[in-house]
């Protein structure tokens, strides 16, 4: 199916896969990412992420084997598990998302710890290197996984583009959407169970502990550019999928791991956003200041 | 319980004591994410260190950790200051980026080494009565001493600054205008936090800190309302944690830290459901319809 694609680019086999690999996340996370900043949850994915490890080290318990697949199919569930958490603590109204998302992330990690002290106590030999899936490889990346990041990325963006009225009212006006007939907390929990595949799709790639940067960097970057959001899904998302790849062929020329390069590069895009940025950036607006008070 | 088990207790005891003095504050301040996120950003710091002198574990290595969860910090505030970015999106953009370094400075120049990307110098309170030091003529964990300057140190700041922390924390524009210095007490107060992270990462571990400075505070917030309070209840549920905790894990022969963490994560929980005023529970039962009168 993608075969072309990866033979049309001017790069080795191996190397058209990790970009495009990379790509397809940044482009995915960028477009999923305006769900968590524009509703002050940009930690929500590093929670995800830190949760991931019980699924990981339960769905291993189940099955005894390292079988990527199954691994990460564990992942995502308790990443949507510590999202759905987060959510629920939340919406009592007795805590502020930060506490609520650190209290989710301390007990999640904590719990992924002692199941991976009960597994190393076991002498599986196979256990070695799990938690190894809080950092990715993308050098490992094989067709297969672009594929599935591709059919994943693609239901989560028709969801987004289907929803996309839905989304917009609860992101902006969650009363309205309510009063509109539809419970904020069926959106709430679309819009986390789309992050958590997020943040499950880098795990490969990324590492699902940088995956929060590919969720924030990118809509940062896009907001100081545009004020609508129509615009700034495909924005950040076009921001993403650029830093992906670009990213993804540095770290295969210099040889060194994708992830921190891709982040790196992304936080670079945010920050000269946020400084020189027409309207929005920091020099604009000084300047503006400066004519107001000389006029 | 043997005398390690009572040390065991103690040191988290005295760390749960300074990180729920400082994690009241974040929590009311909406930076209870700020240890997390210096626990991976100081990883830089420690392989330049590395890269430099060849030490993984040393003096040396806890002041290159703590430049760069200052660095961590600061680039947080300065982003939150500009207004331009939310303060959760200006945390998720500095930490990744600090962390990204250290990987690729591991990557680059140090990939013979052995240094565990999320654990380079993150102690374990299982081994802290092990490591001892020479105090005037008495053999004592290296853990004990550090955690209980730190303690000390804490309790100090958050005395001698109570006034304006306070203050800052509800009302920065009073803290500002009534000439108590707001800005720079929040600014003391990111960096103490940066600080007592790091010194306790290297002595208990990182799990252990991050949970100490939030899910106490959160227990806390629950179930009183006046901030004085808050402090002494956040202490407490961090004692009864180290204390639950460390008995739990000799009974069911498992981590430590791991069982102290969810100690403190069920004291949350029923906190949630049954705080006096607030809890869920609690308020269902108060408010069990009553028969109305005709």
């Amino acid at each position: 199916m993608i075969g072309w694609l990866l033979d049309a680019l001017p790069l080795s086999y191996p190397d058209a896969v990790v970009v495009v690999g990379t790509a397809v996340v940044g482009f995915v996370a960028g477009a999923l990412g305006p769900l968590a900043v524009l509703r002050q949850r940009s930690m929500f994915g590093d929670a995800m992420s830190h949760g991931t490890l019980a699924g990981v080290a339960v769905a291993f318990l189940v099955t005894g084997a390292k079988v990527p697949e199954v691994l990460l199919l564990g992942a995502a569930v308790s990443a949507a598990l510590a999202a759905f958490a987060m959510i629920a603590l939340e919406r009592t109204g007795r805590l502020r998302p930060d506490a609520a998302i650190g209290v989710v992330l301390s007990v999640s990690l904590t719990l992924g710890i002692v199941l991976l002290t009960h597994i190393g106590a076991s002498g599986n030999s196979q256990q070695a290197g799990l938690n190894g899936y809080l950092l990715g490889q993308a050098a490992g990346l094989v067709e297969r996984d672009i594929v599935l990041a591709l059919a994943l990325g693609a239901v989560a963006l028709t969801v987004v583009l289907v929803g996309f009225r839905l989304l917009r009212s609860a992101t902006f006006d969650p009363g309205f959407t309510s009063v509109a007939g539809v419970p904020s907390w069926a959106v709430d929990a679309v819009a986390t169970g789309l992050l958590a595949l997020a943040v499950v799709l880098g795990v490969r790639t990324v590492g699902a502990i940088l995956m929060v940067a590919l969720l924030v960097a990118p809509v940062v970057a896009a907001r100081q550019l545009t004020k609508r959001l129509s615009t700034l899904v495909p924005l950040s998302g076009a921001l993403g999928a650029a830093c992906g790849a670009v990213g993804g062929v540095v770290s295969g020329r210099a040889e060194l791991p994708a992830g921190p390069v891709i982040v790196l590069l992304a936080t670079v895009v945010a920050v000269l956003s946020v400084t020189f940025a027409p309207r929005r950036g920091i020099v604009a607006k000084a300047r503006r200041r400066r004519a107001r008070v000389a006029g | 319980m043997s005398p390690d088990d009572v040390m065991i207790v103690v040191i988290s005891g005295l760390l749960a004591t300074s990180c729920a003095l400082l994690g009241s504050f974040l929590v009311l301040r909406r930076q209870a994410l700020l240890p997390d996120a210096v626990s991976h950003a100081v990883l830089p710091g420690i392989v330049l260190i590395f890269l430099l002198t060849g030490e993984r574990a040393s003096l040396a290595t806890v002041l290159g950790a703590t430049a760069f969860g200052v660095a961590c910090v600061a680039g947080f505030d300065w982003l939150r200051r500009t207004g331009v970015v939310a303060s959760d999106a200006a945390l998720a953009l500095v930490f990744p980026a600090l962390f990204s370094l250290g990987i690729l400075l591991i990557s680059r120049f140090a990939s013979g080494a052995h240094i565990d990307l999320d654990s380079a110098i993150f102690g374990d309170v299982t081994f802290a009565p092990l490591r001892t030091i020479e105090l005037a003529g008495l053999d004592v964990p290296r853990s004990l001493v550090i955690t209980g300057a730190a303690t000390l140190g804490t309790v100090l700041l958050v005395v001698l600054l109570w006034r304006p922390l306070k203050a800052s924390t509800f009302d920065p524009d009073f803290a500002e205008l009534g000439g108590l210095r707001g800005k720079l007490v929040s600014q003391v107060l990111l960096v103490a936090v940066a600080g007592l992270a790091v010194v306790a990462f290297d002595s208990v571990g990182a799990i252990l800190v991050i949970t100490f400075f939030v899910v106490p505070a959160a227990t806390a917030r629950l179930l009183v309302r006046r901030v004085g309070t808050m402090l002494v209840a956040a202490v407490a549920v961090g004692w009864v944690s180290a204390f639950g905790g460390q008995r739990a894990a000799v009974t069911f022969d498992t981590s430590i830290p791991g069982t102290i963490g969810l100690t403190a994560g069920a004291l949350f929980l029923l906190a949630l459901l049954f705080a006096p005023r607030k809890g869920l529970l609690t308020k269902r039962l108060a408010a069990r319809p009553q028969p109305r009168p005709r």
